[in-house]
């Protein structure tokens, strides 16, 4: 300050232009840089990088890994989006101070909080998913409770690692393979976590053709994984208009707690096939489902502060989400070759490791390894049954959670 | 609940995973009934004629009126829209055309199919050739 002040001040102006540059100094992002500005800006460009060169779930990665990047800038930049005190360590969010201090992304934050994003996302994928494979097939559902095995694996590791109770539930659900129950379900337990926990659980997903085929060929043998499935029968109009209604009451009078994932992805899917309502399928599909990701994608990254992100912690997630990933491949492929010894070789195992409820990349894996076994043996329908059952099992062991951790709520 | 010893996260641990299993198979055992449902409704139908949809009937009355008029059909059976299908099936269509939109690394929505038709089985080429 003396510098400028010494410099400028013989000019005999009224303006103190050491301080006025002194503030700007200060106020750059230069001055307040720390180590842990500059880890995070490096990891925010490698996920740009995976997902723009590698297109490594690039919907969410590209929105996720740019949220990190606004909100590890050091300086007043941070500062005008992103409010970590204003969420963090208070059980109950004074959302008047949120809408007047706040910044962007505390406002799109508050979609988070309440879990309206995941819900909405899920009102998304319902009414992209077709369920017919599921329901030509209603086995498919136990090889998707198959692959919930990672969940509740990681969720007992957790805890011998120390964690608690909810936020080990947390970190059980990446084993889940579904971003939105992911977070609908640790914004619920375990705040703090969250960042980790989505990056973890949508890194993954992308990595599941990485992840899955080695486990698939450790488990199946070549003559397996070779088994041809018959095709299966046809669903009339009127099941797939039940199908939605049905199941919402039937899970609900068990789980009431998975009503707002199940419910959201229920109505999706009622819009899909009651026949009536084209526009708003449409716009659910499309439209509310892009708004969504935009601004749950950018204000989950923006959480991953590095204060609450460079934690041994995180290391623990991302070693026990790839630990769940592993073992629900393991469950749904167990599960599948028991099917198959039953069916006496009528079941190609391979379907079960799309139990895991990635949406279609599970699926699709399956397939390509059935056709790397044989050719032409295209298992894409028969492993959509799974994955999309594996929608349903990962909210059901949400919700479980939430029943048991969460007080029901 | 906080804290929970690993014992307790073992019992959890399982009584969650059977809690998935036991939703998941009564789910199976509803889409089953559905799926039986549908598949002998046609049985009650046939035996009951009075139990049949009339909309259902209406319809087949329509196209068989259809059938009848001036306009004949330009295009092969099973065809939907601009694409032609040919001795292949809805289903089998979808799929094709999703593998091949996955194949190509593009969105099936900028993909245009004007014609899938099946060919001949192997085993029947091989026969014709010899």
């Amino acid at each position: 300050m003396n510098f400028f002040s010494n410099i400028l001040g013989a000019s005999g102006s009224n303006v103190d232009y050491g301080d006025t540059f002194q503030g700007l100094w200060e106020s750059t992002g230069f001055f307040n840089l720390q180590w842990g500005n500059v880890v995070m800006i490096i990891i925010a460009c490698f996920f740009l990088f995976l997902a723009i060169k590698f297109k490594f779930e690039p919907l969410l990665l590209v929105g996720i890994a740019f949220g990190m990047l606004l909100s590890n800038i050091p300086g007043p930049v941070s500062d005008w989006i992103y409010h970590p005190d204003l969420w963090v360590s208070s059980t109950t969010v004074d959302y008047g101070e949120v809408l007047q201090t706040g910044g962007l992304i505390d406002i799109l934050y508050i979609g988070v909080k309440t879990s309206v994003y995941p819900c909405l996302i899920f009102l998304g994928v319902g009414a992209m998913t077709d369920f017919e494979p599921l329901l030509s097939n209603p086995k498919s559902l136990i090889l998707g409770a198959a692959a919930q095995f990672g969940i509740y694996v990681a969720f007992f590791l957790a805890v011998c690692f120390g964690f608690s109770g909810p936020a080990a539930a947390s970190i059980g659900i990446v084993g889940g393979a579904d971003g939105p129950t992911a977070i609908w379900l640790t914004k619920a337990l375990a705040p703090d976590l969250l960042a980790a926990i989505a990056i973890a659980a949508y890194s993954y997903m992308a990595l599941i053709p990485v992840i899955q085929p080695p486990i698939m060929r450790l488990m199946t043998t070549k003559k397996e994984r070779a088994i041809v499935m018959k095709p299966t029968r046809k669903v009339t109009k009127a099941e797939k208009i039940l199908f939605p209604i049905i199941i919402i009451i039937a899970t609900c009078l068990f789980l009431p707690s998975v009503a707002p994932l199940l419910g959201c992805l229920m109505l999706g899917n009622l819009l899909r096939e009651c026949g009536v309502t084209a526009r708003l399928s449409d716009t659910a599909q499309n439209a509310l489902m892009n708004i969504v990701t935009i601004c749950l994608s950018v204000s989950v990254g923006a959480t991953a502060h590095f204060s609450t992100f460079l934690t041994k912690d995180t290391v623990l997630i991302i070693a026990l989400g790839l630990l769940a990933f592993v073992f629900a491949t393991v469950g749904g492929l167990g599960i599948g070759k028991i099917m198959c010894w039953l069916s006496k070789g009528k079941i190609n195992p391979l379907i079960g490791s799309a139990g895991v409820s990635a949406v279609p990349m599970a699926a699709r894996v399956s397939n390509l390894e059935g056709l790397r076994a044989k050719p032409g043996n295209y298992l894409l329908m028969h492993a959509m049954g799974p994955n999309v059952a594996g929608v349903i099992g990962s909210a059901v062991a949400a919700g479980f959670f939430m029943a048991v951790f969460g007080g029901g709520a | 609940m906080a804290d929970i010893t690993t014992l307790d996260a073992l019992i959890i641990s399982l009584i969650g995973f059977a809690i998935v299993f036991a939703v998941l198979i009564i789910l199976m055992c509803v889409v089953t009934l559905m799926g039986l449902a549908a598949d002998k409704g046609h049985i009650i139908t046939d035996k009951l004629p009075r139990f049949r949809n009339p909309f259902k009937k209406k319809k087949a009355a329509d196209d068989l009126a259809a059938a009848d008029g001036t306009e004949a059909a330009p295009l092969a059976a099973g065809t939907c829209g601009e694409l032609t299908l040919i001795r292949t099936e809805e289903r089998d269509a979808a799929m094709i055309m999703a593998i091949v939109a996955d194949s190509l690394g593009t969105p099936l929505n900028q993909l245009r199919f004007k014609r899938i038709e099946r060919m001949e089985d192997a085993d029947q080429a091989d026969a014709e050739v010899k």
